[in-house]
C-alpha cells in the first residue's frame, strides 16, 4: 500500500525532494552505478519520464545539476547498451532483479519500524519505490513488457481499490457506535442480541426489497387501477364507514382493498407493456423469500461455526493481561475513554464469574440429581400448559357454536395465553435455579423452555385460522352462485329488448364479493403484528423506563431502599426479547405470502425498535448482576430461527398446495389449485422441450434416488466434520497438557528437592540470578528429549534458550559455574513425588539413577 | 524546559487512569522541569527494534529502546517504591484506578491475588521483573510500545 501511495500520490514531493535525494548522495550513487553495471534496459516510457523530471528540477541548484547530469549519462549509456542488452536479458539478470525487486519491496513495507532518521527514511524510501516501479515493468520480457507493468499496475490498483471498499463498507455498517457504547456498559452478551437485532433488520431489507421491487410496484404502476374491479374497490355496503380510524385501525376499509394485501392483486396474465407475469412473479417471490431466509440463517451457522474453532489458546495469564494490557493508551475522547473504563470492569466481572464457575467442585450426584428434578418438573408444568391450552380451544369451539357468550367466554383463549406468557418463564428460571449451571448454559436452556411454551401459543393461533379459512371456504360456494346470478340478471336488464347493445358494466362497488380468505389470513397476522409491536414498546416504556423513573424520584419519600430493594431497576431481559424477535420474524414469513406489505412494516418495526431500545437500556436498566461473556458463536439464536423459519414454511406450503384459491380476488383467482400457475408458465411460455424435461423430471423414479444421495452426502459430511473436530480436542488438550506440565515444574521445583535447594544456596543469592538458573535448569530439563542428559551448549545458544533476556548485560560468572555443575543435577531431579506423571516424562533414562526418590 | 501541567494537557495523558505516573516517568527525581534531553531519554524507550543491530554491539550497553528495556519502563510504572517488585498493594492501587468503585473491594483483592498467583515463580508474593517478562513473554511489546513515524 505505502508504494502504491508512493507512486500514485507523491509525485510531486518526489520531485521536489530530489535534491534532498542527493544528501545522501552515495547511496544514490551506488544506485547508479548497479543500474550501470547491471547494463539494465530502462523502459522507453520510463527513459522519457526521468528526463521529464530532470528538465523540472533543472532549477534546484548545483547539486540537481550534477544528478542530472549522472542521469543523463546513465540513460545515454544504457540507451547505448540499450540494443545489445535487449537481448542479453539473461535468466539471471532476471531472477537477480527480481530478488531485488522484492528486497526493495520488503524494505518499503517495514520502512516505518525501522529506528533511523527521518532523513535518511525518507530518502531511502523514495529511492526504493523509484526502483520499484521503474524495474518491475522490466520484468516482463520483450513485447510483454509494456503488458507486464499494465498488469502490474492494475493489480496494485485493484489491491487499493478492493481495500478502499473494504474501509467504505466497514464505515457503512449502522448503529456501530451504539452498540459498542452498549457493550462496554452491559457486557457482551446485551450486545448480541442488538447485533442479532441488526443482522435481522439487514434480512427483512433484502426481503422488503425483493417484495416492494417485484410485486408491488408493478401491480401499481401496471397493473389496473383501484376502483377499475371489484376485487380492487370498497364494497358499496362498507363505502359509508371505511375513512373511519377505527376501521382502518383493524386494516378493514381502504386498507384492505390495497396493494398491501394479496386481495388487491389482479389475475391477468401478463400486465402492462413489458408483459409482466405478475402471478408467475408474485408465487415465485413468495417461494424466493423462504428459499433467501433459508440460505441466510445456514450460511450465518457456517460462518459462526467457523469462527468459533479458532479459539483463544492463551488462558494463562488471563488476570495478568487484564491487569497490564487492557488500557487503550490511543484514546483520546472523554466519552471514549469512559466506555473504555465500563468495558474493563465489566471484563474483569466476567472473568471472576468464569473462574468462579470453573472453581465449583461439589458433589457430582447431587447436582445430576437436582438437575434431573428441575427438568422434570419443568415438563410437567410444559405439559399442563400445552393440556390447559387444548382444553381451552376446544371450549372455544363449542362456545362459538352457543348463542350469547359473555365476554369471558370469547376472550378466554388469549386471557389464557396472556397469562400462561406472563407467569411460566419467571416460574422456569427460579426451578432452573436448583440446576446451577454457568449463568451462558442457564440462558440457552431458559430460552429453550420459554420457545416450547411458545409453540403452544402458536399452535393455536394457527387453529383458530385454519378454522376461520374453512369456514370462508365454504361461504364462497355460496356466494359464488350468487354473484353467478346477479351478473346474469343485470346483463339481461340492462340489455333490455335489444341484445346487441353492449350493456352498462355493473359498477364495481356493487358487485356481490366473495369472502377472499387470504386476505382475511393476510389481514390476521398484520393484526397480530401491529399488537406485538405495541405491546413490546409499552412494556418497555412501563416496565423499564417508567419503574427506573418511579424508582429514582420517589426513593426519596420511601419507606424502604427502593433501588435495592423490590422494585429496583431493571435488568436487560435477554431471553425475552429475543425470542420475541424470533417469533416476530415467524410471524413475518408466515404472512408474507398474503400480505406483501407485512415486511415493510416489519422494517419500520425493526428500525424503530433499535433506536427505542438502545435508549431504553442505556437510560433505565442495570448491568446484570453476573456479567457473563456470550458464547463465541451466536449459533444458539441462529438454530431457534432456523427451526421456526420451517415451522412457518410449513402452513404456507400447506395452504398453497391443498387449498383452492379465492375465485374473485387474488392474483391466482380462477385457477384450481395455486401452483398450477407455472404448469401454465411453462406450457405457454417456454418451448415445447422444457415441458418435456420437467415432466420428466418431476418422476418420482429421479426424485428418491436423488434424495438418497442427499441423505448419504449429509452422513458422509457429518462423518467427516466429525473425525476433524476429534482431532482438534486431542491436540488442544495436548497443548494445555504441556503447558501444565511447564507451569508444575516450575511451581514444585522449589519445594521438592531438597539437593536443589542447597545448591541454589550455594549461589549468589541476589533474586536475578536465582531467576536465570531456574530457567536455564528447565532448558536443560527440556533438552533432553531423546538426546543425552549431559548437553553443553555453546554460551550464546544458553542465552539465546532462557526466556529472560534480563541478564544481557549483567554479569555472568555465576552461570557459568551453575553450567557445569547442572549436569550432576539431572541425576537428582528425578519424578517429583505426588506429581501426576502423565505419558513419557522426558526424563526417561534418568529415574534408574534416582537418589532415594520414588519412581513412578 | 516542560512542566507537568504542560504534559496534562494532553487528553490521552488526561484521560489515562495511569497517566499522572507517566508524566512522573519524565522527570528525574524529585525535579519538577524536565529538558529536551531527558524527554527525548524517555522517548527513546519507544523507537522501534531493528533486528540487525542485535548482532552488533552485545559488549556495550544495551540500546534503550531493547524489549527489555521496554518492560523496564513499564515494570516502573507500576513498581512505585521502586523495590524492584510489584507487591500485593501496588495491584490493589493500579485496579482501584483502573476499575473504580464498580467492583467491590473483597472482589478486588481476590483479583490481585490471583494476579499474583499467576505471574509469581519464586513465592514470594510478589511480581519481580523477571516474573513481569515472563507474563509478557506473549505479547508483542516490540510492536505495542514502539511509535512508528513516517510522514
Amino acid at each position: 500500500k505505502e508504494e502504491d501511495n508512493g507512486s500514485q500520490q507523491n509525485r510531486a514531493s518526489r520531485r521536489k525532494s530530489y535534491q534532498r535525494k542527493n544528501r545522501d548522495g552515495k547511496k544514490a550513487r551506488e544506485e547508479g552505478s548497479q543500474k550501470k553495471d547491471r547494463g539494465k534496459t530502462a523502459h522507453t516510457k520510463d527513459q522519457k519520464e526521468s528526463e521529464n523530471k530532470e528538465k523540472k528540477t533543472t532549477k534546484r541548484g548545483k547539486e540537481g545539476e550534477n544528478k542530472q547530469k549522472k542521469d543523463r549519462k546513465n540513460s545515454s549509456s544504457s540507451a547505448s547498451s540499450n540494443s545489445s542488452d535487449e537481448e542479453s536479458l539473461s535468466e539471471e539478470e532476471l531472477a537477480m532483479l527480481k530478488e531485488q525487486v522484492e528486497q526493495k519491496k520488503k524494505l518499503i513495507s517495514t520502512m516505518r519500524n525501522k529506528p533511523w532518521r527521518m532523513v535518511k527514511k525518507l530518502s531511502v524510501l523514495r529511492e526504493a519505490q523509484d526502483f520499484v516501479e521503474k524495474f518491475e515493468g522490466a520484468l516482463g520480457k520483450g513485447k510483454g513488457k509494456k503488458l507486464y507493468a499494465y498488469k502490474m499496475m492494475m493489480a496494485k490498483k485493484w489491491v487499493k481499490f478492493k481495500r478502499d471498499f473494504e474501509n467504505f463498507k466497514t464505515q457503512c455498517i449502522p448503529w456501530e457506535m451504539k452498540i459498542k457504547e452498549v457493550e462496554s456498559h452491559f457486557g457482551s452478551s446485551v450486545a448480541s442480541y442488538f447485533i442479532f437485532l441488526r443482522w435481522m433488520y439487514g434480512v427483512n431489507l433484502v426481503l422488503f426489497g425483493l417484495i416492494f421491487g417485484l410485486v408491488i410496484i408493478p401491480e401499481v404502476l401496471m397493473g389496473m387501477p383501484y376502483g377499475s374491479m371489484p376485487r380492487k374497490t370498497v364494497p358499496r355496503a362498507e363505502q359509508a364507514t371505511a375513512m373511519d380510524f377505527s376501521v382502518l385501525w383493524d386494516f378493514e376499509g381502504y386498507i384492505k382493498y390495497s396493494a398491501l394485501f394479496y386481495g388487491y392483486y389482479n389475475n391477468q396474465r401478463t400486465i402492462g407493456w413489458l408483459k409482466y407475469r405478475l402471478p408467475m412473479a408474485y408465487f415465485m417471490v413468495g417461494i424466493s423469500v423462504f428459499g433467501y431466509s433459508l440460505m441466510v440463517v445456514i450460511r450465518s451457522m457456517a460462518r459462526n461455526a467457523n469462527e468459533s474453532t479458532a479459539d483463544g489458546d492463551d488462558d494463562n495469564f488471563i488476570f495478568s493481561w487484564k491487569m497490564f494490557t487492557s488500557w487503550d493508551y490511543l484514546i483520546g475522547n472523554p466519552e471514549t475513554a469512559d466506555n473504555k473504563f465500563a468495558s474493563i470492569t465489566t471484563s474483569f466481572k466476567e472473568s471472576i464469574v468464569d473462574e468462579q464457575e470453573s472453581n465449583k467442585d461439589e458433589n457430582i450426584h447431587l447436582r445430576r440429581f437436582l438437575r434431573v428434578l428441575a427438568n422434570v418438573l419443568i415438563i410437567c408444568c410444559l405439559c399442563g400448559s400445552g393440556y390447559l391450552i387444548y382444553f381451552v380451544v376446544k371450549r372455544s369451539q363449542t362456545f362459538s357454536k352457543m348463542q350469547n357468550v359473555g365476554w369471558y367466554e370469547r376472550n378466554e383463549v388469549e386471557i389464557v395465553m396472556s397469562l400462561l406468557g406472563m407467569f411460566c418463564p419467571p416460574l422456569f428460571e427460579t426451578i432452573a435455579a436448583l440446576e446451577n449451571y454457568h449463568p451462558r448454559i442457564g440462558l440457552k436452556w431458559q430460552l429453550g423452555r420459554i420457545f416450547a411454551l411458545f409453540l403452544g401459543n402458536l399452535y393455536t393461533f394457527l387453529l383458530a385460522l385454519m378454522d376461520d379459512v374453512n369456514e370462508k371456504l365454504a361461504e364462497e360456494d355460496v356466494v359464488k352462485n350468487i354473484t353467478h346470478w346477479t351478473l346474469l340478471g343485470h346483463h339481461n336488464l340492462s340489455a333490455g329488448n335489444d341484445s346487441t347493445v353492449t350493456p352498462p358494466p355493473l359498477d364495481p362497488a356493487d358487485v356481490p364479493r366473495g369472502p377472499c380468505w387470504e386476505t382475511t389470513v393476510g389481514i390476521e397476522f398484520v393484526r397480530l403484528t401491529v399488537s406485538d409491536i405495541l405491546v413490546t414498546y409499552i412494556t418497555i416504556l412501563v416496565g423499564d423506563f417508567v419503574r427506573a423513573c418511579f424508582v429514582r424520584f420517589v426513593n426519596y419519600c420511601w419507606c424502604w431502599d427502593l433501588e435495592a430493594g423490590f422494585p429496583s431497576y431493571a435488568e436487560f431481559d435477554i431471553s425475552g426479547n429475543v425470542l420475541g424477535l424470533i417469533f416476530n420474524q415467524g410471524m413475518i414469513w408466515m404472512g408474507s405470502f398474503y400480505a406483501p406489505g407485512l415486511v415493510g412494516i416489519n422494517v419500520l418495526r425493526l428500525l424503530t425498535s433499535m433506536y427505542f431500545q438502545c435508549w431504553a437500556v442505556m437510560s433505565s436498566n442495570v448491568p446484570h448482576e453476573r456479567v457473563f461473556k456470550a458464547s463465541k458463536s451466536n449459533n444458539f439464536y441462529m438454530g431457534l430461527l432456523l427451526l421456526i423459519l420451517f415451522l412457518s414454511l410449513l402452513p404456507v406450503a400447506y395452504t398453497i398446495m391443498s387449498l383452492p384459491p379465492s375465485f374473485d380476488c387474488g392474483p391466482f383467482s380462477g385457477k384450481k389449485r395455486m401452483y398450477d400457475v407455472i404448469q401454465e408458465t411453462i406450457e405457454l411460455d417456454f418451448p415445447l422441450f422444457v415441458a418435456k424435461i420437467f415432466s420428466y423430471v418431476a418422476n418420482p423414479g429421479l426424485i428418491i434416488p436423488a434424495i438418497l444421495l442427499m441423505v448419504l452426502a449429509i452422513y458422509y459430511l457429518n462423518a467427516v466434520s466429525e473425525a476433524y473436530q476429534r482431532a482438534n480436542a486431542e491436540l488442544k488438550k495436548k497443548m494445555q497438557l504441556q503447558r501444565e506440565e511447564e507451569k508444575n515444574k516450575r511451581n514444585n521445583k522449589a519445594s521438592t528437592n531438597p539437593m536443589l535447594q542447597d545448591l541454589e544456596d550455594l549461589l549468589t543469592p541476589s533474586t536475578k540470578t536465582e531467576s536465570i538458573p531456574k530457567q536455564a535448569e528447565d532448558k536443560k530439563i527440556e533438552s533432553p528429549n531423546g538426546t543425552s542428559p549431559v548437553r553443553k551448549p555453546g554460551r550464546g545458544e544458553f542465552l539465546d534458550g532462557s526466556p529472560a533476556a534480563s541478564g544481557r548485560g549483567a554479569a555472568f560468572t555465576p552461570p557459568r559455574q551453575v553450567f557445569v555443575t547442572q549436569p550432576r543435577t539431572l541425576d537428582v531431579r528425578a519424578p517429583y513425588p505426588g506429581q501426576p506423571r502423565p505419558w513419557g516424562h522426558p526424563l526417561g533414562p534418568v529415574p534408574g539413577r534416582g537418589r532415594g526418590q520414588p519412581c513412578y | 524546559s516542560l512542566s507537568r501541567e504542560d504534559f496534562q494537557r494532553i487528553p490521552e495523558l488526561a484521560i489515562n487512569p495511569l497517566g499522572d505516573r507517566i508524566i512522573n516517568a519524565f522527570f528525574p527525581e524529585g525535579e519538577d522541569q524536565v529538558n529536551f534531553r531527558g524527554f527525548m531519554r524517555t522517548l527513546a524507550h519507544f523507537r522501534p527494534i531493528e533486528d540487525n543491530e542485535k548482532s552488533k554491539d552485545q559488549n556495550g550497553p544495551e540500546p534503550l529502546n531493547s524489549r527489555s528495556n521496554k518492560l523496564h519502563f513499564a515494570f516502573r510504572l507500576y513498581d512505585l517504591d521502586k523495590d524492584d517488585k510489584i507487591s500485593r498493594d501496588e495491584l490493589l492501587q493500579v485496579l482501584r484506578m483502573m476499575v473504580g468503585v464498580n467492583i467491590s473491594d473483597e472482589q478486588l483483592g481476590s483479583i490481585a491475588d490471583r494476579t499474583i498467583q499467576e505471574a509469581d515463580q519464586d513465592g514470594d508474593s510478589a511480581i519481580s521483573f523477571a516474573e513481569f517478562v515472563k507474563v509478557l513473554e506473549k505479547v508483542d511489546v516490540e510492536q505495542k510500545m514502539s511509535i512508528r513515524f513516517l510522514h
